[in-house]
């Protein structure tokens, strides 16, 4: 296996608040990655800075052997918040990837089109995004992250705004998706279980500066349905990955009450 | 911007019934005020009743009268409103788009727009004569500020989430402003154009009274003169209309251009 995305030595300051010490990791092609941790361990900030939306401190991110510093068409970013354009309907949503890069002509749409289709969104294509629920948008968000034909995907917690059986027939879809097309994913959570259900290696970060504590490979077999999640295994993976982080998140609980 | 709390079952129901209880109302004031008019005041020198304005409506508009006057109001009006809602746009862009620009307008700007600027009118009757161009002047003086104020904070207030999702495509600043900015201001801009029509309604009437030759404040001015309550309110109930049916349009225009505001 190639690497895809590596990671060197990277560290963040936002000010005199350390965010990240450096981080050093190497992901495969076509491997599907979480990144979980307490609030402020600065899993964000490191989807952010591979992502080319912040600026490293220190250290570098390499994409195929190339460093990276600003955004660009081999990542695509599917948001926390769906972020859709509220007067574009879903398919000028989905487009928006390709028309920035100044190519949204008839083969895009068309694929654009496949891609609505793929993520559950044929016969959507002409409505508003205030017409659409939750776990639609979300959708749109990851057909628009895929119309620009990423080879890597950064997805930034995006089904934590979705009730909990949204969330767990996005996750299905979600590994349907990305069996189909195999593209390298790079997912931050906050849901254990989600993380483990989803990745061959969680990376599990903790806090105060933010760092990588541990990496734990997910020797599940796929394809994964959603009866596994309650298999001893991967109970047992959530446990271990829940050990490795209470502490963290019982400090981070305590402060954001003081 | 508007907020709907009821669901789409109850909002008929209730526009129904609202709709009822409005033209009720209106009718129930018109009848008082006929009484009023006739039976208590029934002086035709202090108060005009609402069948004797229709009369007087009806004759201004088959002599002709009326329309020149209208005619005269309203491209002054129009001149003034147009040139208005232009430069208000461009200074709004250039406030939103240089530290510098805002820096320099910001005091002029929230100065004269709090400043009762009709009050310079004569002085601009003085300047401008007594013709068409003193009363558009005091039409851009009015309009200007909300529509520029408008465009600037439209801009400004333009989502981060919204950018930030631009930027990662890669997007360039002019990209993040004409499929970012520029849209998600529009309903600002609009709320600015609105609020613009009244007090451009309010400019044309009041530049006129202070001295013009034609147009509904003249036709005001004039009947006031002579007692002729009528005419007066003739002309006041024109401008109403005017006010009412310009509003009522720009409403509909945002629900056609600007849906997503609506819930």
């Amino acid at each position: 296996m190639t690497i895809k995305l590596a990671v060197r030595n990277l560290s963040k300051w936002f000010g005199d608040l350390e965010a990240l010490r450096a981080l050093d990791l190497a992901i495969e092609r076509g491997g599907f990655v979480s990144v979980v941790g307490p609030s402020g361990c600065g899993k964000t900030t490191f989807l952010r800075i591979v992502a080319g939306l912040e600026l490293a401190s220190a250290g570098e991110v390499l994409i195929d052997g190339r460093a990276v510093t600003r955004p660009g068409g081999d990542r695509g970013f599917v948001f926390q918040t769906d972020s859709l354009l509220p007067w574009r309907t879903v398919m000028g949503n989905a487009l928006i990837g390709p028309e920035v890069a100044g190519r949204a002509g008839p083969q895009e749409r068309r694929r654009t089109l496949d891609l609505l289709k793929l993520v559950g969104l044929e016969g959507f294509e002409s409505y508003y995004p205030r017409q659409l629920s939750g776990g639609m948008r979300q959708r749109v968000n990851l057909a628009r992250a895929l119309a620009i034909d990423p080879d890597i995907l950064l997805m930034d917690e995006p089904f934590s705004s979705l009730d909990a059986q949204t969330r767990e027939i996005m996750q299905t879809e979600l590994m349907r998706i990305w069996e189909e097309g195999r593209k390298t994913v790079l997912f931050v959570t906050h849901q254990i279980d989600e993380a483990v259900f989803l990745s061959d290696r969680v990376l599990v970060f903790a806090r105060r500066p933010g760092r990588l504590q541990e990496r734990v490979d997910i020797a599940l077999p796929r394809p994964r349905a959603l009866t596994i999640k309650r298999t001893p295994e991967f109970v047992a993976y959530v446990d271990r990955i829940w050990r490795l982080i209470e502490d963290d998140v019982r400090a981070s609980v305590i402060e954001q009450k003081a | 911007m508007a907020m709907e709390t009821q669901t789409h079952g109850g909002i008929l129901q209730a526009l129904r019934r609202h709709r009822l209880a409005g033209t009720v109302s209106v009718i129930a004031g018109l009848v008082l005020w006929e009484f009023v008019s006739r039976v208590i005041v029934a002086n035709p020198l202090f108060l005009a009743a609402p069948t004797q304005i229709a009369a007087a409506i009806l004759a201004l508009g088959a002599s002709g009268e009326l329309w020149r006057h209208i005619g005269v109001s309203a491209i002054e009006f129009a001149l003034g409103y147009a040139i208005a809602c232009v430069l208000g746009i461009l200074a709004g862009l250039a406030m939103a788009n240089s530290a510098v620009a805002k820096r320099a307008m910001q005091p002029w700007v929230s100065g004269l727009y709090a400043t009762p600027t009709i009050a310079l009118a004569p002085l601009f009757i003085l300047w401008f004569g007594i013709g068409v161009w003193s009363k558009v002047v005091v039409v851009i003086l009015l309009v200007f500020f909300p529509v520029a104020i408008n465009t600037e904070a439209g801009l400004r207030t333009t989502s981060e989430r919204l950018i930030e999702m631009l930027r990662s495509f890669g997007a360039t600043e002019r990209q993040i402003f004409f499929k970012v900015s520029l849209p998600s201001a529009v309903p600002f801009i609009l709320a600015g154009l609105k609020l613009g029509i009244g007090r451009g309604l309010i400019g044309v009437v009041v530049a006129e009274l202070f001295g013009s030759r034609a147009g509904l404040g003249r036709l005001i001015a004039a009947s006031a003169d002579s007692f002729n309550m009528p005419e007066l309110f003739a002309g006041v109930v024109v401008l109403a209309i005017a006010g009412i049916l310009m509003t009522a349009g720009f409403t509909w225009l945002e629900g056609r251009l600007v849906p997503w505001t609506r819930d």
